[in-house]
């Protein structure tokens, strides 16, 4: 019974080896990402135009050049922009290796306007890798920032004294200016 | 065109402190914090437009406070905007200080014309 498999075997040996290079060829590269932080929770105060700026590192330990397009999803998206969007970065030592990997800094702004009717928002900054041309099969990564957006209490404000004052000194000005005028016409 | 000028700016003068005295009386006179408010850019640009207009109308008459009020008023939106929007009570200070300017330069200008109109007609009669 051994031998004749064995036989089976030999005769289709070219079938065999055909079999073992396309089952190679489908195990898909291993892509790796490195995120830092993993999640951002900002506070702002209500009733004030605020900007609000995080950066987030994103890195490469992987062996392969890898290409990230950045993007914001859920309700928070509507507040944030980044930069750079897209980026390349160069292979890195692998995954066990100590070596430093190469990184690059996405700068996340949050613009939050006067008035924002929710006082909670949530969402994620997703940046997906995408393998550089050049690889023989495609595959795409996607790894995740966690944000949360808290509008909190009411805003206050300074109230120099000199605000008074000027109130006072355009109260007067008016009131010298329509003396001055009626002197005038006398 | 002189009385035109001087009451444009005067009007404008008034409205500025009623807009502040308004945006004063939502955001708390006393107090250092903020309340809600409801005020729009809307009511700034609406007071600088008269100061435009009237400056534009009375170019001929005074050049001074006519051009000084182009100029000025769209930095007023400008400074009223970012105190409504920064909650920043220095640029409304800034915002206050234009119709003073206004008015002192109407002031100085109307009492120059007045002082060395009397010498005029001194020297139109010593020439008849």
């Amino acid at each position: 019974m051994e031998n004749l498999l064995m036989r089976e075997l030999i005769q289709h040996h070219k079938i065999v080896i055909y079999l073992v290079l396309i089952g190679i060829c489908l195990v898909p590269t291993v892509y790796a990402l490195g995120l830092s932080p993993l999640e951002l929770n900002i506070q702002v105060e209500k009733g004030k135009e605020t900007e609000v700026v995080q950066n987030i590192q994103v890195s490469n330990p992987s062996e392969n050049p890898i290409h990230i397009v950045g993007s914001v999803s859920g309700s928070v998206a509507q507040f944030i922009t980044l930069d750079p969007q897209e980026f390349d970065l160069p292979a890195g030592p692998g995954l066990k290796s100590p070596d430093p990997r190469p990184y690059q800094y996405v700068t996340v702004t949050f613009k939050i306007p006067r008035e924002v009717p929710e006082t909670k928002y949530t969402g994620e900054i997703l940046f997906t890798q995408q393998p550089v041309a050049g690889g023989m099969i495609g595959t795409a990564a996607q790894l995740g920032v966690a944000v949360r957006l808290t509008i909190g209490t009411m805003a206050a404000a300074e109230f120099p004294v000199y605000v008074n004052a000027m109130l006072a000194i355009l109260i007067l000005s008016l009131i010298i200016s329509i003396i001055f005028y009626k002197r005038g016409k006398e | 065109m002189k009385k035109t000028q001087f009451f444009g700016i005067w009007i404008y003068a008034l409205l500025c402190l009623v807009l502040v005295l308004i945006y004063r009386f939502y955001t708390g006179m006393f107090e250092a914090k903020i309340m809600e408010y409801n005020l729009s850019l809307w009511y700034a640009l609406a007071i600088n437009l008269v100061l435009l207009v009237t400056s534009v109308i009375s170019l001929k008459s005074s050049k001074l406070p006519a051009i000084l009020g182009i100029i000025f008023s769209p930095l007023s939106t400008y400074l009223f905007f970012k105190s409504w929007t920064e909650m920043n009570y220095q640029y409304l200070a800034g915002f206050m200080v234009i119709p003073v300017i206004l008015l002192l330069t109407t002031m100085v200008k109307r009492t120059s014309i007045t002082s060395t109109q009397p010498i005029e007609k001194e020297k139109e009669i010593t020439l008849k």
